[in-house]
């Protein structure tokens, strides 16, 4: 890993000398929680009272991925919570900067105007206070309060953390007691029912979409779904402050609270487990593995996968036989094998936001996922970005015909064939330059597998093991225009 | 069946020296069915037939004839596996059937589909694996198409026997069906040969037929794996198929066993290949 910080935004490392045991690292509290299942609904709920802030609510709208591609979030979300707190402070610092990249480049304004600004100090302090605050929550809801003393230790850490962000933790009050005072101030006073908070709650768990690795099981998937999404909404809705469920109007269920502290005391319990069974690392990764890929696990992988397969199979063999109708798409046996509809195309790659438009946060979230998969530093990740925006300005030259800033499903489908034009072939030979880390004119195997997490296609391989530019720029505008599927640009751009 | 005692002294003899090419390839290996180690037939075809008359017999409608099979599928699947059978192939639906009446094919589909998802279950159990040769044309329901495919993935791994229904199946299709991916695949004429050319049909794992069992005494081959039994056996029992069960079945392979197989009546090796 490179140490070299090129950070363009202030000083970030500034804060190492707190003395005692180490506020980062493999003892530190945070880690302590890392592989605990509870952590899974206190992030859930962390998440919730983040989108409640009406600044971060707005740039969740806007600029989110998590609605289409909540697992590829949750992956990228977890890798660099484990790089801030990890304990190599080169890495923090890499990472601090990257993360104070990414978000200076959200800011806009919420549909009542507002302006917001991912850059804002005292909303930023408060996504780390969500953090710190539900962690304390999961605690005390699943019957195992921390002491004072750990509560403090781990206060300490996430201040740590947010200086490691910010330069220094002003935002946050020093001491733990004055903490609870302002959290109780900023939901009482702050937080509204925002989109993005009833996204969260209502949407998002109801439509959520399979990982990876479970896209060959739609059945399986929708029927669990059906049973666990409603649950994992009363779940976290009955945990949120009472302050806030009063505000935002979320309903009260009869039996919710029973049930929400049930699951997080049986989350708690996995704690009796041996060691090692749970590693959310491992479940992430295992979660977005797709199937076909070659991934030391993916053997296990696909056998898993196989025996999914067979489960849905049987499942739907045992499915009572109605006078069963069963309306759904008609196999597209039309379009030939490898080919998916513009509709199909717009939905699964373009519109990473799923709000059912392609505008500038859906090409700034691809930029974003592949250079979160570059690691790129300044200034190649401008560059990467500046491609996008000029493919951006092409695109809405060219398919935004009723001049609304944005391209919809219909404008698109269209205007297909005309796609792929310079901006586009621009794209994809910046990103060859920065996947070709050493430059030399070809990529290689581990630079491919950097990308797309996976080793070259057997067919590439014929080539002398290397990937040439005008190979790799073919493909991509094959799989950016002429919607090819099952290239390796789906695992990177398509997966949920 | 009248030949069987006669058989029997040839059988011992005339295949002995043979290896057993057990699965050296897809398609052409099935001929090592008359070794005498192999007193059992790897690969056993049924052709159901008489439901029909069955069921006119008895006065009662054609329909009920093909419900009363059901019995006789499970029944023969139980035997065949018992007897230690590893392929058992099952003409249920042939690409001609379609010109029964429209109400007959339809309850045949909706049969089909209550049998399957019936026995899928016990299917798994028996450690059986299934599969459905044909099943191309549009008129098959989407819901009996998709079923199919279930049971196919949910046995897939299964390693006991093969089961192979033929539903919608014709033999001169699968033929032509073949020659056309042969083709595509760009195979240069001189090269083909009747490996080449099998391992482009439908499922070509799939070893010869050594026996094939057409019930209710009918005497036609009626497009049935018209490749897979070139060199079958074949026996032809009066009795009707919803009547047949697993005593007649193995009185078959009983017939089959004291058959005097010779490929043609000259020495094995030398039918079919051409050594490359």
């Amino acid at each position: 890993m490179t140490t070299g910080t090129t950070g363009s935004t202030g000083a970030t490392g500034t804060t190492e000398s707190t003395g005692e045991a180490p506020l980062f690292g493999p003892a530190s509290q945070f880690h302590a929680f890392f592989d605990d299942p509870r952590w899974a609904l206190a992030m859930i709920r962390a998440t919730v009272l983040e989108a409640a802030h009406p600044q971060i609510g707005a740039a969740l709208v806007d600029n989110s991925t998590f609605v289409a591609h909540p697992w590829r979030r949750l992956r990228n979300t977890f890798l660099s919570m484990r790089r801030m707190f990890g304990p190599d402070p080169a890495a923090r610092e890499r990472e601090a900067a990257r993360l104070n990249r990414l978000h200076a480049r959200m800011s806009g304004s919420d549909a009542r105007g507002r302006a917001y600004d991912a850059m804002d100090r005292p909303t930023r302090a408060w996504v780390v206070a969500t953090l710190f605050e539900s962690a304390v929550t999961m605690c005390r809801l699943s019957g195992q309060p921390l002491d004072q003393d750990t509560m403090e230790r781990m206060y300490a850490e996430y201040r740590a953390f947010l200086a490691a962000l910010d330069g220094d933790a002003a935002e946050l009050p020093e001491d733990l007691h004055d903490f609870w005072r302002y959290f109780d101030r900023v939901v009482e006073n702050e937080l509204e029912n925002t989109e993005a908070a009833r996204v969260i709650l209502y949407r998002l768990f109801d439509h959520l979409p399979a990982p990876a690795l479970l896209t060959g099981a739609p059945t399986l998937w929708a029927a669990g779904r059906a049973v666990v999404g409603p649950l994992l909404g009363a779940i976290t809705v009955a945990s949120l402050p009472e302050a806030y469920r009063r505000r935002a109007g979320l309903p009260e269920m009869p039996g919710a609270p029973t049930l929400m502290q049930g699951a997080y005391l049986t989350a708690g319990l996995a704690r009796f487990l041996p060691k090692g069974w749970i590693d959310a690392e491992n479940i992430i990764e295992i979660l977005s593995l797709s199937p076909g890929s070659d991934d030391p696990r993916a053997r296990t992988v696909t056998a898993l996968y196989a025996r999914m397969k067979r489960a849905s199979a049987l499942l739907r063999l045992l499915a009572p036989l109605g006078g069963d109708p069963e309306p759904g798409p008609a196999p597209a046996t039309g379009t030939g094998e490898g080919r998916r509809s513009a509709e199909e195309f717009f939905r699964q790659v373009l519109d990473q936001t799923g709000d059912g438009h392609l505008d500038w946060p859906d090409l700034a979230a691809m930029a974003r996922e592949l250079s979160t998969r570059l690691d790129l530093d300044e200034p190649e990740e401008t560059r990467l970005y500046d491609a996008f925006a000029a493919w951006w300005r092409e695109l809405q030259a060219a398919l935004d015909t009723d001049g609304d800033g944005r391209v919809s499903v219909d404008e698109y489908a269209a205007a297909v064939p005309s796609l792929a034009g310079p901006a586009l072939i621009r794209v994809a030979e910046v990103l060859f330059d920065a996947t070709d880390k050493d430059g030399s004119g070809t990529i290689d195997a581990d630079e491919y597998r950097t990308l797309f997490r996976t080793a070259f296609h057997r067919d590439l391989a014929t080539a002398g093991g290397t990937y040439g530019r005008s190979a790799f720029v073919g493909d991509f505008l094959s799989f950016m225009s002429g919607r090819r599927t099952s290239t390796p640009y789906d695992p990177l751009l398509a997966d949920a | 069946m009248s030949d069987q005692d006669l058989a029997l002294p040839y059988a011992a003899t005339e295949d002995g020296p043979r290896p057993e090419p057990l699965r050296a390839g897809p398609g052409v290996q099935g001929r090592d069915g008359g070794d005498p180690a192999r007193a059992v037939p790897r690969h056993v075809a049924c052709v159901m037939d008489g439901n029909g008359r069955w069921a006119q017999r008895r006065s009662l409608p054609r329909t009920e004839g093909h419900r009363a099979a059901e019995t006789t599928v499970i029944d023969i699947i139980e035997a065949a596996r018992a007897a230690g059978v590893e392929w058992l192939s099952l003409y249920a639906f042939s690409t001609e059937n379609w010109n029964r009446p429209g109400t007959e094919v339809d309850y045949l589909m909706r049969l089909v589909r209550r049998v399957v998802r019936k026995h899928a279950p016990l299917l798994l159990a028996r450690g059986i694996r299934c599969r459905f040769l044909g099943v191309a044309d549009p008129r098959i329901p989407r819901e009996l198409a998709r079923d199919f495919d279930d049971l196919a993935t949910l046995t897939a791994d299964n390693r006991g026997m093969t089961l192979t229904v033929a539903f919608d199946h014709g033999g001169r299709r699968d033929i032509v069906e073949a020659a056309r991916s042969l083709i595509r695949s760009g195979t240069p004429a001189d090269e083909v040969t009747e490996r080449i050319f099998a391992d482009h049909l439908p499922f070509p794992d799939t070893p010869d037929v050594d026996l094939v069992i057409r019930t209710s005494g009918e005497q036609r081959i009626s497009n049935f794996m018209l490749w897979q039994v070139a060199y079958a056996e074949w026996v032809f029992p009066e009795v009707l198929w919803p009547d047949f069960r697993a005593p007649d079945f193995l009185t078959c392979l009983h017939t089959y066993r004291c058959r005097d197989r010779r490929f043609g009546g000259v020495p094995p090796r030398t039918n079919g290949d051409h050594p490359s």
